[in-house]
């Protein structure tokens, strides 16, 4: 049953160029990299609690990596995509010792510190143009359908990514970890290394889709990429999903971008739509959507629980 | 060699406001443990209250505070009671959240009423500078800015040691438990710190909107400014924060005199991200 729903879905999801309208194939373009992101800071924020405020430091780098390799060096494009997903693991690491001394709130600011800083350091050189940005000039040969498919490719697999990873060993080291991180220390669990992997997981899946995301935006300026505005969405989309689930991000990312698309003929208000939900959620629903529906039907439609 | 101290003057009495901008957030998580990312947007809401009653009723700036105190401690309450508190208990996120959507919202409230053009509260302090043997400029405002940040930072400290208020808020923030066997209402006594909090917002939304322009978004920035002050100074610790914005105020002025202006905001960023590495519970913080 639940591998029949699965199959159905996907092979809507492989179809749907030929038979969805372009802005049906755009908008489900979205909703895959925002699942995918998503899905990432959840996997730091959900299963490892690193609530990161700087994720948006990975998407700069990525799109920055892939902007400048595509174009000043001329790499494929593919291979322009997997050098922001490689450099952004390459910050991870760089930052990660510094970080990790970092605890709760601390985490939470010096992540975001370090994407603004990253931020006013690309404004502030000439190599990437200032703060006028980079039109990312071969992307525009490329067509919808291979940036749609792209998209769901990293959307997927960041899915099914997350659940694997959390019935691995390491899942249940970091499940241990949330319960009680004096205990499983106490019984071998390696406590940084854990937390290492999943934050050079997340920061190499987003530095990709990253890359895909400005393949479609065409144009990448360093207040955007490197801004707070990025969180934002995240925070929304994995809360409202409910943080801690894997189905979480998707939901949560459906609901993102369709209330974009229809709160977009009133600018300005959308966010303080999307605020007004997110804190209605915590306060009512603090499991989210799926966490909502998990306890009321027991129902998982990823379990990641061994029975 | 003497004008090369200007720099390092100004960054000192800029420290002054830059500490006034973090001493509510100080305040703040000394006694919940709890960080409002909203205090930049309760900063920038208050100098928009001060320009509707600059040209409502043709104050000064600074007369204008009788008036913005009164409703930022208003406005400091009421979200407390009526968000904040509901959510504490809960640990780490749920506070953060419930604070970040709310500086979305008031972000975005404030853009649709004020409209994103730059602002100022406009004075003749803002043009002049005072002359010192010839040697140095300093702007008026600049110590204007500082001696609001001293007699500010010297009122709440003398409040919290010597009133039976600011006993009572210590009291909650040291042990909770206790202070509510002992009769304290904490809730309530969350509620009005935040509404101090919230003052200490006006005096450095008003301080800002004199010093330089702001629009809807600018809360971010002084929210890291905030946040940047703490961190150096260390949570909880009043006169941490007083040299926290001391700090974060030569950081940046030197850096913007050295290394170009582009850099000034990217020295005291630095600065921070080495505190933080080196010692993340901040310079007089306790762990």
């Amino acid at each position: 049953m639940r591998l029949l729903v699965l199959t159905l879905f996907l092979i809507a999801l492989i179809t749907l160029p030929l038979w969805g309208s372009r802005y049906v194939v755009s908008v489900v373009m979205l909703i895959c990299l925002h699942v995918t992101i998503a899905s990432m800071w959840n996997l730091l924020a959900g299963y490892s609690g690193l609530i990161s405020l700087g994720q948006q430091m990975f998407i700069g780098i990525g799109g920055y990596t892939l902007a400048v390799s595509s174009m000043y060096y001329g790499f494929p494009i593919s291979l322009s995509v997997l050098a922001g997903g490689v450099v952004s693991v390459i910050l991870a690491l760089v930052i990660s010792r510094p970080v990790s001394r970092m605890r709760g709130v601390y985490f939470a600011v010096g992540t975001w510190i370090i994407a603004e800083t990253l931020g006013i350091t690309f404004s502030n050189w000439g190599y990437v143009r200032y703060g006028m940005g980079l039109f990312i000039q071969p992307a525009y040969k490329l067509s919808i359908p291979s940036i749609y498919y792209a998209a769901v490719i990293l959307g997927v697999c960041s899915v099914l990514l997350v659940y694997l990873l959390l019935r691995s060993n390491l899942g249940l080291a970091l499940m241990a970890i949330r319960d009680d991180d004096g205990a499983s220390e106490a019984v071998g669990v390696n406590i940084f290394r854990c937390k290492l992997a999943c934050f050079l997981i997340s920061a190499f899946v987003t530095g990709l889709a990253a890359g895909v995301l400005y393949l479609n935006t065409i144009f990448i300026q360093p207040f955007e990429a490197f801004g707070i505005g990025w969180t934002v969405k995240l925070l929304f989309i994995v809360i409202i999903g409910g943080m801690g689930t894997v189905e979480g991000p998707v939901v949560g990312g459906i609901i993102f971008v369709l209330l974009q698309q229809f709160l977009s003929d009133y600018v300005g208000f959308n966010l303080m739509i999307l605020g007004t939900i997110t804190i209605a959620t915590i306060f009512f629903a603090p499991r989210g959507i799926v966490g909502t529906f998990q306890n009321r039907f027991h129902f998982e439609f990823f379990p990641i629980r061994r029975q | 060699m003497l004008t090369s101290l200007e720099p390092l003057l100004n960054g000192i009495l800029l420290g002054g406001l830059y500490a006034v901008i973090g001493i509510g957030l100080a305040l703040t998580f000394g006694i919940m443990r709890q960080v409002n990312l909203a205090h930049g947007e309760l900063m920038i809401l208050s100098s928009y209250l001060s320009l509707v009653f600059i040209s409502l009723l043709g104050l000064h700036p600074l007369l204008t505070l009788c008036l913005v105190f009164p409703s930022l401690f208003i406005i400091g309450y009421l979200i407390q009671t009526y968000l904040f508190n509901r959510v504490l208990g809960r640990g780490m996120e749920p506070y953060l959240m419930v604070s970040f959507g709310l500086s979305i919202i008031l972000q975005n409230a404030m853009l649709k009423v004020f409209t994103p053009d730059a602002r100022s509260l406009k004075t003749s302090l803002a043009i002049q500078s005072l002359d010192v043997y010839g040697l140095f400029h300093v702007p008026v405002i600049y110590l204007v800015d500082f001696t609001g940040g001293i007699v500010l930072i010297g009122l709440l400290h003398f409040f919290m040691k010597k009133s039976y208020l600011g006993w009572a808020i210590r009291a909650s923030g040291d042990d909770l438990s206790t202070s509510k066997l002992m009769g304290v209402n904490t809730a309530r006594v969350y509620a009005i710190a935040m509404g101090i909090a919230a003052v200490t917002a006006a005096m450095s939304g008003v301080l800002v909107g004199m010093t330089f322009t702001f629009y809807p978004h600018s809360g971010t920035q002084y929210l890291i400014v905030a946040f940047g002050v703490v961190i150096i100074g260390g949570m909880g610790s009043l006169w941490g924060t007083f040299l926290g914005g001391l700090i974060l105020g030569v950081a940046q002025l030197m850096g913007g005199q050295f290394l170009g202006p582009g850099f000034q905001l990217l020295s005291g960023y630095l600065i921070l991200l080495i505190v933080l590495t080196i010692r993340p519970q901040g310079l007089l913080g306790r762990k």
